[in-house]
């Protein structure tokens, strides 16, 4: 298990594929641990790419910090990680917290990406979010890491990938329970006391940027992804069907493929962002299809958009 | 060599050598907290944050008493010198900075009990077939349950603004006691056999 230093800390990563290849970097959420993207590395791998994935300081395999955890560390540990890459190309995404941290490097580092993919994102805590934030950090307190989980699982995954699994729900949990840690999770909520919101840095991301939300993402709403989609200049918003916050858990051969074909579009000089809303397939290989013209996205009904 | 407890027989119960060794480190590390706050605690109080090192001496006293009762003891020769090394742990650090004696004692037991109560997770030995009606299987579980609640106090009291002068001598004195603590705990659990990542 291979571990990269950041000050005293030691940080898990892996590195597979081949070195000369375009590579994924992949960023974890608040909750998850490295092993979750094992899909997204083979079916990359098998698509041309190299993959790097990494628990953040704070969970999984990865030291974590008794008292305090500054995001600035997951950015710099990022920037490390992304510096052992060499010179090729890079892809850069992450989901919820990892997508902050994502967004976070590319404002300050953008420089060394190829490609941008925030998921289940956002650049600033809306009331709904902070309050849903405060709630989800005060049931980690009173009821530990398995509330948490209890909380997260209904609200992020639809009936569908729940219903076989309900009698199994404790096995279900069991891996992430077991790697993380309350003390250090508790940390990594707290490093949003001090948070700042990221909106007005947007416009510095010169990168392309695909941004990917569940239709039906009950946590990061699309109001949240709008800000990502307005702000940053050469950016689709990719609405992923039927999906809710965890997407990439649920429907990962899709998101995978997604991620594939924006990074072979970009390489290829065919990527335009145009800030576009698109629909993704219901499958993986499918075709995207615009967002009806003349009608809102961020209502949940069709409404005629309103001119402007 | 496995990470969980076990194996475990027929009716989802922990081997009995195994419950004797995790329940005595345990009873030794809440043991050493339930005596130390009870020297911290005044005959009357005064303010009301002293109401909640009540609540810790209450609390380690009652996972001590728990685990005494809920445990299948069986004579183990080894764990006369492994408690000797346990207990010589649980002593206060030499001061490392803090010039406020009454607060360096403070810090020493708020970093011990941090140490313990987030370091220390017996719940996670459990195999997922770990019988939920074992007294020993729920001992382990409600200690778990509990020492993330108790965790709170000592996260508020070394996040403070007392603390804020020092928060460096504060942050290697809770790093190097949950490193120490780590080892032991894992030590104790490589003599059954356990081998934690």
């Amino acid at each position: 298990m291979p571990f990269l230093t950041h000050g005293s800390y030691r940080i898990r990563y892996e590195l597979d594929g081949p070195a000369t290849a375009p590579a994924y970097v992949l960023v974890n959420g608040l909750t998850q641990y490295s092993e979750l993207w094992t899909a997204y590395r083979d079916a990359l791998i098998a698509r041309g790419f190299r993959v790097a994935t990494f628990d953040l300081l704070g969970q999984g395999a990865s030291d974590k910090p008794t008292l305090f955890i500054n995001q600035d560390d997951h950015v710099l540990a990022l920037h490390r990680l992304i510096e052992m890459l060499g010179e090729g190309p890079v892809f850069l995404s992450g989901i919820s917290f990892g997508g902050l941290i994502a967004l976070r490097y590319a404002i300050e580092y953008g420089r060394r990406l190829s490609g941008l993919v925030p998921m289940s994102c956002f650049a600033e805590l809306s009331p709904q979010l902070l309050l849903i934030g405060n709630a989800l950090r005060t049931g980690l307190i009173l009821g530990g890491t398995g509330y948490l989980q209890d909380l997260l699982l209904p609200m992020n995954l639809s009936n569908e990938w729940l219903r076989p699994l309900l009698d199994k729900l404790d096995g279900v949990k069991r891996q992430g329970w077991l790697v993380n840690d309350l003390y250090a999770l508790q940390n990594l909520m707290d490093s949003f006391l001090d948070f700042q919101p990221l909106t007005p840095q947007l416009a510095s991301i010169a990168v392309p940027t695909m941004i990917l939300n569940g239709e039906f993402d009950f946590l990061t709403p699309r109001a949240l992804h709008e800000t990502l989609r307005v702000g940053i200049p050469n950016s689709a918003l990719v609405i992923i069907p039927s999906a809710y916050h965890a997407f990439t858990l649920e429907k990962g051969a899709l998101t995978a493929d997604l991620l594939a074909r924006f990074a072979d579009d970009v390489l290829a000089g065919r990527w335009q962002g145009n800030k576009a809303v698109w629909i993704a397939p219901e499958e993986p290989g499918g075709e995207l299809t615009p967002f009806p013209a003349g009608y809102d996205h961020l209502r949940a009904i069709p409404v005629q958009r309103t001119q402007a | 060599m496995s990470g969980l407890l076990g194996p475990l027989d027929s009716e989802g119960r922990v081997p009995h050598g195994q419950q004797t060794r995790v329940a005595a480190f345990l009873i030794s590390a809440h043991g050493a907290l339930a005596r130390q706050f009870a020297l911290a605690l005044p005959a009357k109080f005064e303010a009301g944050w002293q109401t909640e090192l009540n609540a810790q001496f209450y609390r380690e006293s009652e996972i001590v008493s728990l685990l005494m009762r809920a445990t299948a003891w069986v004579p183990d020769l080894a764990l006369g010198y492994m408690t000797i090394s346990w207990e010589a742990a649980w002593l206060p650090m030499p001061n490392e900075g803090i010039p406020d004696r009454s607060l360096w004692q403070a810090v020493h037991l708020a970093t011990l009990a941090h140490a313990v109560h987030a370091g220390i997770r017996p719940a996670a030995l459990l195999p997922l077939e770990a019988n939920p009606n074992d007294p020993f299987v729920m001992a382990l579980r409600r200690i778990e349950f509990e020492s993330g609640r108790l965790l709170q106090a000592q996260i508020l009291f070394l996040k403070g603004p007392d603390q804020l002068p020092f928060r460096d001598t504060v942050s290697r004195v809770l790093e190097s006691r949950h490193t120490e603590l780590r080892k032991l705990w894992h030590d104790t659990l490589a003599s059954l056999g356990i081998v934690r990542e």
